[in-house]
């Protein structure tokens, strides 16, 4: 177990050395950040002096090298817009999309798993056909879409939420509908589909010839057998949440890294935009660690070693 | 009052499928004594897991007892509620079934799984129950039972999985143990091995035992009486002993042919012309006509019933009604 987690941790270096090329040649594309950092009338003389003095003028290896380097160190330069190191200033944007991310999982679950178990029993039913199908439509529904017309209904018809911002748990709820929503409805199929396997198995039919009753058939002995896949759903929709958290706290102001990334590009505030991207890279990894070791603790034949 | 432990009478089991009705079981009636080892063979698909579930109450939907009474200790198992037949389950009346790497649950331990019957229908704590599960591992012969029982499935052979559901199904002294191919997914050795388990744990507790199963071999070792089962009818019921001496059935007379003996060696190996007819494609007339040797032709035009003789056999065949009654 040691052994396997100081491999992964191990891998996770190469991943990011890869990262920070893509983000690096993205960002060289992105065009010419002299001409956004000195006035309009500056001359072409200023420009050159401001250019060599940035490095700018090397080739494009030493300009990568010189990146990592700063990058190993935790320095991935200054915001122009915030006046500040980009790193500290994506770092303390963290707390508030972990708290969004959380909230819209605690949603998710809390939805996707009575519907997709209740689908599931009563399968063929009126009511798991509406389930099924409210789960497409949730699939389907675009996160500024959803998250604009929440706002118009419960926060400006009916005021009873804010509308946008961070602070109470009051301005949580709307943000974390919306991006749950998506989560949610593929939870949703995934469990349903998963519990309609499981309940067809033998290892079912041996307890139900036990004795063992209808519900805690359903909640001990699958559910926590249908509970693999999921967890593997979940880990992706991690990415997911982060993609999600761009357009959902743009809409509602949440001052995330999401918003900050999405401020950053629009003023081409490049540092702020290779750290968060980093960032944001960085963090999915780890999940995808966390979701192999949960499956450990949920399928016993799972082994590491 | 009878004697019997179960009565089997009339049963119908049905499954409604989206194309048509599907009549697995059709009018099967047989009774087990208390002690008393049955068996119930025939080729896949003729209904005998079928009826063994019909007698738990576990067919799943589009499957249903559309007829016919399941009478345990007089009392009538299809007209019990969820909750009554929950009782009995595994307790009174407890199954064994086929496949012993998909009928335990990968995620608990044998341990828990065991236990877990236990605490159903018995009024103790959790250390009894796993001590009780620990003396069980030791009863159906598993080395080292305190630690197998932390054991999960997945790190356990077939025939020890197998063993594990033995111990499960006994737990709880049921009255009734019905075994639906115990031995069929094990090797030879295992096979033997676990039958004879089944068969000292059976006499030692007096449990009656349903064996299903199409080896013949395998009834011939073990059981009493037997009944011969083909398109979800019984075609033939007779002790062991009568049956194998004197099949009267030709679909009886079939199976015995098909099995191999060690003094025939060099014999070519006979068999049943022509497959198992699915439950919805059975012919009309007699349910065998279309694969017997003998069939005539009333064979084809009227199905023939189940009628007893007076040394307890029972046959569902035109040609020993006719002798039946020249007999008489």
């Amino acid at each position: 177990m040691k052994k396997y987690l100081v491999k992964r941790l191990l891998q996770i270096i190469p991943v990011l050395f890869i990262i920070s090329f893509v983000v690096f040649v993205l960002v060289y594309m992105a065009g010419d950040p002299v001409a956004l950092m000195l006035p309009e009338d500056a001359s072409e003389s200023d420009r050159e002096a401001m250019r060599a003095a940035l490095g700018l003028t090397d080739p494009f290896y030493i300009q990568y090298f010189r990146f990592v380097g700063d990058l190993i160190q935790g320095n991935f330069g200054t915001s122009f817009r915030y006046n500040q190191a980009a790193l500290p200033l994506v770092l303390e944007r963290l707390p508030a999309t972990f708290e969004l991310a959380a909230a819209s999982m605690v949603v998710a679950t809390l939805m996707a798993i009575p519907l997709g178990i209740y689908s599931a029993r009563k399968q063929n039913s009126l009511v798991d056909l509406f389930i099924t199908g409210g789960s497409v439509l949730g699939k389907a529904m675009p996160n500024f879409w959803l998250g604009i017309l929440l706002i118009l209904l419960f926060a400006v018809n009916i005021q009873f939420f804010p509308v946008s911002g961070r602070g109470t748990i009051v301005h949580m709820i709307l943000p974390a509908i919306t991006l749950g929503t998506g989560i949610a409805a593929e939870m949703t199929r995934l469990i349903r589909s998963n519990m309609l396997e499981i309940l067809n198995q033998d290892y079912i039919r041996t307890a139900r010839s036990k004795g063992v009753s209808s519900n805690i058939l359903v909640y001990k002995h699958a559910f926590r057998n249908s509970l693999i896949p999921v967890v593997t759903i979940m880990g992706l929709q991690v990415s997911h949440l982060v993609s999600g958290a761009l357009i959902t706290e743009s809409v509602f102001s949440w001052p995330g890294i999401g918003l900050l990334l999405v401020q950053a590009v629009n003023g081409r505030d490049m540092a702020v935009v290779q750290a968060a991207v980093f960032v944001i890279a960085l963090l999915v990894i780890i999940v995808n660690l966390i979701t192999d070791l949960i499956y450990r603790l949920l399928d016993p034949r799972i082994n590491y070693s | 009052m009878t004697d019997n432990l179960l009565e089997v009478e009339n049963l119908h089991t049905h499954f409604f499928t989206e194309n048509g009705v599907i009549p697995s079981v059709n009018g099967v009636t047989f009774s087990i004594k208390k002690g008393e080892i049955i068996g119930i063979v025939g080729e896949s698909g003729c209904g005998k897991s079928v009826t063994s579930l019909s007698i738990l109450q576990l067919i799943n939907k589009p499957g249903k007892i559309v007829e016919g009474e399941i009478r345990f200790h007089d009392k009538d198992l299809t007209t019990l509620s969820e909750k009554e037949i929950r009782k009995i389950r595994g307790n009174k009346i407890s199954m064994i079934f086929q496949e012993p790497l998909t009928s335990l649950n990968p995620v608990f331990t044998i341990g828990h799984q065991i236990s877990e019957a236990i605490r159903l229908h018995q009024k103790v704590d959790k250390k009894e129950a796993k001590q009780r599960s620990i003396t069980l591992l030791s009863k159906v012969g598993m080395a080292n039972p305190e630690r197998q029982y932390h054991a999960f499935p997945h790190l356990l052979s077939g025939g020890m999985r197998q063993r594990v559901m033995i111990a499960m199904a006994l737990s709880c002294n049921p009255e009734l143990l019905i075994a639906d191919e115990p031995t069929t997914a094990l090797d030879v050795t295992i096979q033997k091995q676990i039958l004879k388990l089944m068969k000292n744990l059976s006499s030692e507790l007096n449990t009656s035992i349903i064996l299903i199963t199409h080896d013949l071999g395998v009834i011939a070792e073990m059981v009493d009486r037997v009944v011969v089962m083909y398109g979800g009818e019984i075609v033939e019921e007779n002790d062991v002993y009568s049956l194998f001496e004197n099949p009267k059935h030709p679909y009886t007379k079939g199976l015995l042919n098909s099995t191999p003996k060690i003094h025939q060696l060099k014999e070519k190996l006979q068999s049943i012309e022509g497959n198992v007819p699915t439950p919805d494609q059975l012919p009309s007339g007699c349910n065998f006509q279309n694969r017997c040797p003998f069939a005539m032709e009333k064979c084809r035009e009227i199905s023939p019933d189940l009628v007893a003789s007076s040394d307890g056999s029972s046959v569902r065949c035109w040609l020993h009604q006719e002798k039946e009654v020249v007999n008489v």
